[in-house]
């Protein structure tokens, strides 16, 4: 039955053919044989869970469908407030987080009709690529054991890859949505900056963070995007602009829509297996009418040092509790990152904000009047092992750390929708990821061509 | 006087680099130029339907 995917899962229970408390028994079957080596989940509410699920079929007995997840578990990253669970954010503090307000995103899931199965793993503070943690152990890569799942919403990839739950919700400051995504095997999906309410959620930069969901295929994606976005009057940066038909727009074909491999910067120190899968995806999106051309980007160098700038000032001012009064209870390299942001002086912090505006304009204006998207790889390698890269000293570590989301980072300084999917599986297992990234709230073109994609190939189909 | 630990002469360093770099960047903003115009240029690049 995990090997459903979640819009099939919907189906079945819609039409009686599973319950929600068989879905969910599923689930949390498979959380206790298998959560123990992947360390996906820090707290299973299964007794909750199981709760719901029996509240659920009852309403479905009595000819009441909550919405289009009746049914569905789903688990979110520890950094969303969850009403009744606690909200660790990867840190030794069990409640390190907690709000007045209920996530929004989980909120508008459990309307739909999700069951909550728990809350997931984390980088600390949502500050790593790599799914390391030091405080609820690191989690592993069900594709290939000993290797890195991605980070900082770890748990959530290494869960809906392994079958643990239907989807779940990850958030992404530099890329920590897309490089689990890419890591597990699976889709992730960070909207445009404002589409998805962060009211509810842990804040590392409030600038560049951005909520989404990570799922098995491409149009589970969309029908969790669809639920989760548009205007929440508890983000002041949530946006007004309509979410429109994502889900049933995914089948328009994607002839004469236009794609750009990037010249410069996003292949510069990409392995060639990344390179090549990614070079594919493009001739098969060519093969589908897509028109398919190279081009050169603005350079992303300055738009790292304006996220490094925002990101550091902000995650250290947000969290300067705890590295000023318990700053034994982090991890060295979290520790590191956090105290640089104490050094940004006012001035460098809003010449940045006023840099990306501008870098914002231009890029929009040059880029997206020769194409409607950008392919990408996620991950400039497969997954690494997850030993090697956290070995050594905290200054190598964080270098690592920049190397491994280099070609993520730019497009949270940007605001832009990216899809991240599996492009390819390396005969050891570990896949590789590609990301498509859009034009400000064009989710759906995104959206469709990477469904496009998803479907010409088989990716999505190989099981950890 | 103490002197600071190589990882803060460090962090140190790495912000001076990282707040010349924004600076020289920064040079030829319009005045008119804030933060806030960042989800201007966003909502105005949105699709019309």
């Amino acid at each position: 039955m995990t090997e459903l995917t979640l819009t099939g899962l919907a189906s079945s229970i819609a039409r009686r053919e599973i319950s929600a408390v068989e879905a969910t028994r599923a689930c949390l079957d498979r959380i206790a044989r298998l959560d123990g080596s992947l360390r996906a989940f820090v707290t299973i509410d299964g007794d909750g869970a199981l709760a719901r699920a029996r509240a659920l079929d009852a309403d479905l007995a009595a000819g009441r469908r909550r919405g289009p997840l009746h049914g569905v578990p789903l688990a979110y990253k520890d950094l969303c407030h969850v009403r009744g669970l606690p909200t660790s954010c990867g840190t030794k503090t069990a409640e390190y987080f907690t709000s007045e307000v209920e996530c929004t995103a989980v909120a508008r899931l459990t309307a739909a009709g999700a069951i909550t199965l728990g809350k997931l793993n984390m980088t600390e503070l949502a500050l790593g690529p790599f799914g390391d943690n030091p405080h609820h152990g690191d989690v592993d890569n069900p594709r290939k054991s000993g290797h890195v799942a991605g980070g900082s919403s770890s748990g959530s990839g290494a869960a809906v890859a392994a079958g643990l739950a239907y989807g779940a919700l990850g958030s992404d400051t530099g890329g920590s949505i897309r490089l689990p995504a890419a890591c597990c095997g699976i889709v992730g999906v960070k909207a445009t900056y404002g589409r998805v309410s962060r009211a509810g959620a842990m804040p590392l930069s409030w600038s560049l963070d951005h909520l989404g969901p990570m799922t098995r295929t491409v149009r589970d994606a969309a029908v969790m995007l669809e639920i989760v976005a548009g205007h929440d009057p508890h983000d002041a940066t949530s946006s007004h602009h309509p979410v429109g038909a994502l889900v049933s727009s995914l089948d328009r074909s994607p002839a004469g829509l236009r794609v750009a491999l990037p010249e410069n910067y996003y292949f510069d120190g990409v392995t060639p297996e990344v390179r090549a899968a990614v070079e594919e995806a493009a001739r098969v999106l060519g093969a589908l009418g897509v028109g398919v051309k190279t081009l050169r980007l603005p350079d992303p160098a300055i738009l790292h040092d304006v996220a490094n700038v925002l990101a550091r000032s902000e995650s250290a001012a947000i969290h300067a509790r705890v590295v000023r009064d318990r700053p034994h209870e982090l991890g060295a390299a979290v520790r590191s990152r956090l105290e640089v942001g104490f050094h940004i002086s006012a001035h460098d912090y809003l010449q940045a904000g006023r840099l990306r505006a501008r870098l914002a304009r231009e890029f929009v204006a040059e880029v997206f009047a020769e194409t409607d998207a950008v392919l990408a790889p996620s991950i400039p390698e497969p997954p690494p092992s997850l030993a090697d890269v956290t070995a050594g000293p905290v200054d190598e570590i964080v270098r690592r750390m920049g190397r491994f989301s280099r070609l993520t980072r730019p497009f949270n300084a940007l605001g832009l929708p990216a899809v991240a999917l599996p492009c390819g599986v390396l005969a050891d297992g570990r896949p590789l990821g590609l990301q498509i990234v859009g034009g400000p709230f064009d989710e759906a073109t995104v959206l469709r061509l990477a469904h496009a994609y998803e479907q010409a190939t088989d990716w999505h189909r190989r099981r950890p | 006087m103490r002197e600071a630990d190589p990882g803060r002469r460090q962090a140190q360093g790495d912000v001076a680099a990282l707040a010349g770099t924004i600076e020289r960047a920064a040079g030829d903003l319009a005045l008119a130029e804030e933060p806030s115009n960042f989800a201007v240029v966003l909502e105005a690049a949105a699709p019309r339907d």
